[in-house]
């Protein structure tokens, strides 16, 4: 069974992307930061990382940098998901090593659309 | 929501579009005339359906019945049709046009999500010197008007389309919606078209999409459609359908490609062509 690791400092926003990442037949983690999430991914490199922006600790950008640099850390698709949606950021995220981007709020239709955009299903 | 409604509402789209409702859709019906129901200040949508029969107004029917209609389409819509229709059929089609002008209609559109994709499949892979138009027609008039804008919300940028193609070829306005290049725009027209309706004031068209339209029509206008399609065929021009939709047994002038799931081509070509081309 494929993993995906979801990183957001809400818990709500957890819960909501677990069950529909659940439903798409991934088993799933949580972690509510960056450098949490980067202790988990050392342990045991998911194939999915759903990752928030803004967080306490480490933010989503310094864990996707620190993530890539990691042995093994070029596998998980990351797929950020924030609500920092202009352009700029997009592109910074993208830059930084992201494979795709979610703008919050998000729907079941879109994280699939998502998921499958990077061949994760 | 009361028979009598449902079946009035039923009987609209089966006249006006051919598109049959199966009562357990009603629900449907009551999401997709909540705009109308508020904006003509209905209170139910008994009182729309009085109203129906009692202006017999033909412009206020034809809005309805268009609404009624599901809109829900999507950016690279099964993608993989798309590109292969673009990368070997467009290059047939161009091959065989001296003048290097190709037509491609995408049938029953909506708000013009596929006509975007091929568009930008264009964009990303450009054919010098070819002139490609891209038409999109759907029954509903708001919907046209959408796509010619091509502007898109939150959820609609977010479903088929990657996040690359989105910076590409897509603005985002102070709104939060995003809008389609002038590039894609100048590549794509739209026009409201009833496909029961005789199409040819469109002309003829080397490439049709024709998607997730029959699949939800009374066998009669499935009927009215494929002679439709038949006749605003090009010569050596393919049909693209969606899965699970076929022309079997609707008319005799086209047949199944011999290379692309859910491609028609004209009767007794799809054999020739493909040994021509072993």
């Amino acid at each position: 069974m494929k993993t995906c690791l979801i990183v957001d400092d809400s818990r709500v926003v957890r819960k909501v992307a677990s069950r529909i990442v659940r439903d798409l037949g991934f088993a799933v983690t949580e972690a509510s930061e960056g450098s949490e999430a980067l202790d988990m991914c050392r342990r045991a490199m998911p194939d999915a990382v759903i990752l928030d922006w803004n967080m306490p600790v480490m933010n989503g950008l310094d864990f996707v940098k620190a993530l890539r640099r990691e042995e093994g850390g070029k596998v998980p698709r990351v797929v950020f998901c924030s609500i920092e949606n202009d352009a700029e950021h997009i592109q910074e995220a993208i830059r930084s090593g992201a494979d795709e981007f979610i703008m919050k709020p998000f729907d079941a239709d879109i994280l699939e659309s998502k998921f499958a955009e990077v061949g994760l299903i | 929501m009361q028979d009598t409604v449902f079946n009035a509402l039923a009987d609209l789209a089966l006249s006006t579009t051919g598109q049959s409702i199966a009562p357990s859709k009603a629900y449907l019906m009551e999401a997709r005339l909540a705009g109308i129901a508020r904006r003509e200040g209905f209170g139910t949508l008994d009182d729309l359906v009085h109203c129906l029969e009692s202006r017999q107004n033909p412009v206020f029917r034809a809005e309805v019945a268009a609404a009624l209609l599901s809109r829900d389409t999507w950016f690279f819509r099964d993608r993989g049709s798309l590109e292969f229709l673009m990368r070997t059929k467009l290059a047939n089609a161009l091959a065989a046009s001296p003048s290097g002008r190709v037509r491609i209609w995408c049938a029953g559109g909506s708000t013009g999500q596929e006509a975007y994709s091929l568009a930008m499949l264009l964009e990303d892979d450009p054919l010098p010197g070819a002139k490609i138009e891209i038409l999109s027609t759907d029954i509903c008039k708001q919907a046209t008007e959408k796509g010619r804008l091509g502007t898109y919300g939150h959820y609609e940028v977010q479903r088929g389309l990657p996040i690359q193609r989105l910076l590409q070829h897509f603005t985002r306005l102070d709104s939060g919606d995003w809008q389609a290049s002038e590039a894609l725009r100048s590549r794509v027209s739209f026009r409201t078209h009833n496909l029961i309706e005789p199409a040819g004031g469109l002309g003829k068209f080397e490439i049709i999409l024709c998607r997730n339209v029959l699949s939800g029509m009374a066998r009669p206008a499935r009927v009215r459609l494929a002679e439709s399609l038949a006749n605003q065929l090009s010569a050596g021009g393919t049909i693209l359908l969606a899965e699970g939709e076929a022309l079997y047994g609707l008319t005799d002038r086209l047949e199944p490609s011999s290379d692309l799931r859910f491609g028609w081509v004209a009767a007794g070509t799809a054999n020739a062509r493909a040994i021509t081309a072993a």
